[in-house]
Parts: C-alpha cells; structure tokens; sequence
C-alpha cells in the first residue's frame, strides 16, 4: 500500500527541481544567441553601375537554392542552373522545393537560430522578403545589379530605404481565362467581347455534354481563388479600386467593393459556372481533357500543358489592367558561401533571365536586356497581347501577413457558401492589418 | 505492498534520469508558461518585448479563431478551435472506443484474425502528414472511396468534397482520424482480450450466456483498465490533434475546421509571435492536465484493488 510522501522526498524533489532549472536556465543562456541587429556589411556601390561579377571560387563549393517550382517548371528552371554551373564550373548548385507558405514557416525559426534552409532563395512574397531584411537575416543585394536596367518599380517591394534585400528574377501575369483553341473550334464558340457576350458563352458551354462547369477554380492554399477574384475586382472596379484596397484606402465592405462581387462574382458562382475548387494542377488535367473550358490561371500555365499552341486566352471584357509579379531571390545571412551566393544571385538576376525566359516556364523577363525575340514563342504571343494591358500588383502578395492566409481562406469559403458574402466581406476589412 | 525505503543509494540511480526530465521536459513547460504572461524566461534575451500581465489570454479569449459566440449561438462553422477540438473528442471518442472493442473481439475468433488486425494497424503506422492527405483524397468528389460508398448504399446525395465545405470539413477530418487511430484501439483491446482468464468466458458459456450477455457483463468490465487507458490516450491525442488539419484543410474554409494545435502553429511560424504561441499551449495542458490526474489516479487506484 503507498504512503504518503515523506518530508525527504518532498525536500529532494525541490532541490532537484531548482538544479534542473538551473542546467536549463545555462543551456538556454549558453545556446540561444543575444538579441542584436546585427548588419552585415556589404559592399556597396554607390553609382548605378553594374558590379562586377566576382570571380568564380578556386574550391568547389555547393549551394542550395530553393524555389517553389515543382513538375515542368522545376524542370524549367534546372535549365538555368545548369547553365550557370556550365559557367562557373567550381559551383554545385542543387535546387530544393519549397512552397512559399512552407517556406514562410520554415525559415523565419531557422533564421532565429541562425541557419537558413538555402543559399539563394526564392520567394513571389516581396513584403515577406523586405521582413526578412528588415529583421537582418538577409544581405543587402544593393550594388550588386543596376536596377536602372530592370522594369520601373521592381525592387520597390523589397526596399528598405537604401538597402535592396532581394533581386527580381522571371515575371508571371495573370492574363484571363484560358482555353484551348482546338475546343472552341469544336464547338464554334468565340472569345467575347462583351460582359453580355461572356455570359451567353459561358451558357454555351455549360450546355456542351461531357462539360462538369465551364470554368474550373484552381485549389490549393487558395491563391488561385484570389486571382480569379483580383480580376473581377480589376475588370469592374478598375485599377483603382485595386490599388486602394492594398493600401487601405478602401474597405471591403465598402458598396463599390461590395457590388462587384455581389453584381459579378457571386451570380457565376451561384449559377454553377464556376466548379467546386480541384486542386489547381489536377485542375489543368481535367481542364485539358475537356471536363471543363475554361481556367483563369498564370501565365506559367503554358509551360504546363501538352501543346502550347492549343491555348488562347481572354480577359474579362473591359479589363485594362493585368495582374503581375516576380520572383524575388534573397541571399540569407547565414549562407556559408555569401560571395558565391551573391554571384549567383547577380547571374539569376540578369543573364538567368535570359535563359529562363526562353525555357516552357512561361515567364518575361524583368531585365530590359533580354528581348521580346529570346522568349519562347507562345509566350511572345501571350507578351503581344499583355503589352497592350497595364500591369497591376497582386493584392494580397502585396498586403502579405497573416491577412494573406485570411483572403484565401475567406474566398474558399465564400466559393462554396456563396451567401456568406457579408461575412466574408466584413472579416476581410476587420482584419485587414492598420498600419 | 510494502513501499521501497529511498535510501541515498537508491535516489542516485534516479538522478540523471531526473536531470534529464527537469530539463528537458520541467524547465520548458516552466518556460512557456512564463512566456504566455510575457516574462522573458531567460534575462537578457528578449523572446517578447509587450509588457508582463494577462494581455495574452485576453486576446486569445477575445480571437474568434479560439472560441468563435456567433458560431455556438448559430450551431454554424467556425465555432472555434476549442469548440472544434471538443466535437472532435465527442464524436471520435466513442467511435474508437466501439471500433476497438468490437473489432478486437470479432477478430479473436475469425481465421486470418491477425493478418486483419495488421491492415487496420496500417493508419497508425501512417505519418499523419500522409493520413491527412489521404483523408481529403478519400473525401474527393470523384476520387474519393467515401462517397463511392456512399453512391453504392443509395446516400449519393451526401457526394461531394467534404474537405471543402464548412459544414462538413471538421466531420471529415474526424471521420478520417477515426480510421487513422482505430488500429491503436484495436490492438488494445486484443492485447487486454488475449489476457482474461479463458474459464471465466468459459464458464458463462456453459451457464448458458449469449454472446451479448457475455460482451457486456463480462469482457467489457474486465477490460476496463484497458478501457480507461485507450480513452485517456485518445483524449490526449484528439487535443493535440495538428498535422492531419494542416496537410488537409489548414483549418479552413473560413476557419471552419481548425484546432488548438494549428493556431498555436499558427502563432509561432506564420506569425512569429512565440507570446500568443506559449499562451496557446498553456491553456492546452491545462485542458489536458485533469485528463491526465484522472488516468493516474484510476491506474493506481486499480493497482490497489
């Protein structure tokens, strides 16, 4: 039969209690690193001239590059880094996959600790990136590239005042509903110039046998949602409205907001013109394959379907604006190799362009140097029709944070419970972040 | 039974083992504790810089992703992640409890019992990760074998994926774990089975009981030691319930289907806020503690009898 403790024990186990926090209390001391800010210091070059790429290292030394291409556009984008390692022999490059939500979870716990799960990063996050620098896990990438021979305005996500925290690399657009040619043919249907017009197509299709809905929503963390949503926004509310919701100046729950969901978005989705969310890359199989006709997606799309030439695209009638953006490379602080890192930074930046672009990744280049003719063909096809439209930023790469997530999760629900437009509307705006 | 005297002797062989707990398991629940009320627990390192006090429980008490009044009142998703969790033990609780037993018995007397036991053991050798990738693959529209099943037993009308929608993407998930966790229950059951006194089945069959009789008045309370263990073990798991919501739903839509375990997730690598993150974990073990005093004490109560 157990007694009941005794004085002794009692005694033992506090002391053993205040010993063992203790030891904890020196390994957290001895192990966990000061809170400083620390800056690495760079060098910088003042004037806009390019720097000269530093010299390839005598020892062969390896860098891990993470990106969140997988399939055909990892395949893509080896591409490239064989062709830097055809350049620059005494550098091994391996590409690892990372999502940019995993990665926005993964790395900030390794920064803290003073690690990083790559040497050159990518993220489409330029906010996220500029958190980053600002916490001082990055190197500055200032000098290293002028910025003067890239699109206007590229870097100004991931500026902090005079530090450059991240380089642009290959751009993506968001152009409009996909299609194949060869469907429309079929079924002598035609790109519509008209809200009406798109309408009485979309009544079309649905009637076509073997059709499960017209246009196909993407699923995934949520973004493809959000794209198709960022259009409509585009396309009814204009560029502004675009624009001031980034910056809040608008609320969600303002009525302009709100009529464009509830005269335009909401109607399609009740009416079954748009299909339950698929998981975006099953999406394409099954949109190819004529389950579905129509597939609001990025322009990466074309580098990931059988024949590139089948496809069309069309915006929404009206539509000025189109959504655009990049990915961004960052260098963390704690690479073991900085020097080489920034040399293939620099290369991705400029002359990886190049070749990415003429790659099926289906991306523009954002340095000026690389010509409309060293794209692959589709997509100059696809550049000739952008051209006429205004780019415009990702509404919520742009607000970013936690708020990014919210947006997704919102629209997701809003695709399925389509009468919850007040709530999701209003969470939206109480949410969005005050600064 | 007589209790051992701790003499010196005896407590060394207890320290390094003690060192290593108080350590590693003691001074981090001590730490997150300090951390959900703001304190720094080591000085000079600065893990949170608001203010020492309660801010962080009042926070998480006011975040409709904790406990959502709108969502109770309406019996509407999302009702909050303390309100998830609790239908998650409601419903999986005793479904894993009948499963288990049922299973464990059925199997003792059918040939190939073993080779059945070991598919069903299958979900828990599963990574969750994985699991809850099957259960939203398993709850697709037209993948999915649920509402192929459903198609086959004339409830087609159910068809549709589950993991999408409010109403039903918390039920999938627990329908999901269900089969993830019955193996454990199962091989429970048919461990405390394999151990009961045969003559007392025996007995009541040539006294003429009926299977019935038999499973509820015999083997079901000989098997409560078994039993307290496997509800204890499932409550426990069902709270910290994680990977299986991040791989299928990340606690969507609209927040319809997420759990403690993911907002603390949530608050720690999305967020960085490692303050809300602790504040989060400590009203967990809280919730988990009476569960636990409550195993012991039936453990050791019955180690008495």
């Amino acid at each position: 039969m157990a007694s009941a403790p005794t004085t002794s024990k009692i005694v033992f186990l506090i002391v053993g209690l205040i010993i063992g926090l203790i030891i904890g209390y020196g390994i957290g001391y001895a192990t966990i690193a000061p809170q400083q800010v620390t800056v690495t210091t760079t060098t910088t070059v003042t004037s806009q001239a390019t720097v000269t790429a530093t010299a390839t290292p005598a020892e062969k030394v390896k860098l891990i590059v993470i990106g969140p291409w997988a399939g055909a556009e990892m395949e893509a984008f080896q591409q490239v880094l064989n062709k830097f390692m055809e350049e620059h022999p005494n550098i091994e490059v391996e590409y690892r996959i990372y999502r940019a939500e995993d990665l926005a979870s993964i790395a900030p716990p390794q920064f803290e600790a003073g690690m990083a799960p790559g040497d050159v990063i990518f993220s489409a996050w330029g906010w996220w990136v500029k958190e980053m620098g600002e916490k001082g896990h990055l190197l500055d990438l200032s000098g290293l590239v002028n910025t003067d021979e890239f699109v206007s305005g590229i870097f100004d996500p991931v500026k902090s005042g005079d530090k450059i925290y991240g380089l642009p690399f290959t751009a993506w657009a968001k152009p409009g509903f996909w299609y194949r040619k060869s469907f429309f043919q079929a079924h002598g249907l035609q790109e519509p110039k008209s809200w009406d017009e798109f309408l009485q197509l979309l009544d079309k299709i649905k009637g076509i046998s073997g059709i499960e809905a017209p246009i196909v929503t993407g699923d995934s963390v949520g973004w493809p949602i959000s794209d198709v949503t960022e259009h409509f926004i585009i396309t009814f509310g204009g560029i502004d409205m675009q624009l001031k919701l980034i910056k809040g100046e608008l609320k969600f729950n303002d009525p302009q907001v709100k009529e464009v969901f509830e005269k335009y978005l909401v109607p399609l989705i009740k009416e079954g013109y748009f299909s339950e969310p698929i998981e975006w890359t099953k999406a394409i199989e099954e949109w190819w394959n004529g389950k579905y006709a129509l597939y609001f997606m990025g322009t990466w799309l074309t580098g990931m379907v059988d024949d590139p030439n089948d496809l069309g695209f069309f915006p929404l009638p009206g539509c000025k604006g189109v959504v655009m953006g990049t990915d961004y490379i960052f260098v963390p602080k704690y690479t073991k190799h900085p020097e080489e890192a920034k040399l293939l930074a620099k290369w991705l930046a400029t002359e990886g362009q190049r070749v990415h672009v003429g790659t099926h990744a289906g991306k523009f280049a954002t340095w000026l140097k690389v010509g409309v003719e060293d794209h692959w063909a589709p997509m100059q096809v696809v550049y000739e029709k952008l051209s006429k439209m205004k780019p415009v930023p990702d509404l919520d790469d742009s607000v970013g944070g936690d708020w990014q997530k919210l947006f997704w999760d919102q629209l997701k629900l809003l695709w399925v419970d389509p009468d919850k437009l007040d709530e999701v509307l209003n969470t939206l705006t109480e949410n969005f972040p005050k600064e | 039974m007589s209790t051992l005297k701790m003499s010196p002797k005896r407590i060394t062989f207890f320290i390094p083992a003690l060192i290593l707990i108080l350590v590693f398991v003691v001074y981090p629940i001590v730490a997150t504790i300090f951390l959900s009320f703001n304190i720094n627990p080591i000085p000079g390192v600065n893990i949170v810089e608001r203010p020492p006090g309660l801010e962080n429980y009042v926070k998480i008490v006011s975040d409709k992703r904790f406990i959502n009044p709108e969502g109770i009142k309406t019996l509407s998703f999302p009702m909050g992640a303390i309100v998830h969790n609790i239908i998650w033990i409601a419903i999986h609780l005793p479904l894993t409890l009948i499963i288990g037993i049922l299973f464990a018995v059925f199997l003792q007397y059918v040939k190939g019992g073993s080779i059945i036991r070991s598919f069903i053991f299958l979900g828990m050798v599963i990574p969750m990760i994985v699991g809850g990738l099957l259960i939203q693959f398993s709850f697709d529209k037209d993948l999915g074998v649920v509402n192929l099943l459903l198609r086959i037993f004339g409830l087609g009308f159910l068809a549709k994926s589950w993991t999408i929608y409010p109403d039903t993407a918390l039920f999938s998930l627990i329908l999901g774990s269900v089969w993830l966790w019955s193996g454990f229950t199962v091989t429970m059951y048919s461990a405390g089975l394999s151990s009961l006194p045969r003559e007392v089945i025996e007995a009541a069959i040539v006294d003429g009981a009926d299977f019935k009789t038999i499973l509820f008045k015999i083997i079901i309370p000989m098997l409560k030691p078994v039993t307290l263990t496997v509800v204890a073990m499932t409550i426990l798991w069902d709270l910290k319930i994680f990977d299986i919501v991040y791989a299928s739903t990340q606690g969507g839509p609209g927040g319809a289907s997420t759990v403690l375990a993911l907002l603390m997730y949530e608050y720690f690598a999305r967020l960085g806020d490692y303050a809300m993150s602790a504040t989060v974990a400590t009203i967990l073990t809280i919730i988990v503690i009476p569960v636990v005093i409550l195993w012991i004490r039936s453990i050791m109560k019955g180690e008495k009898e």
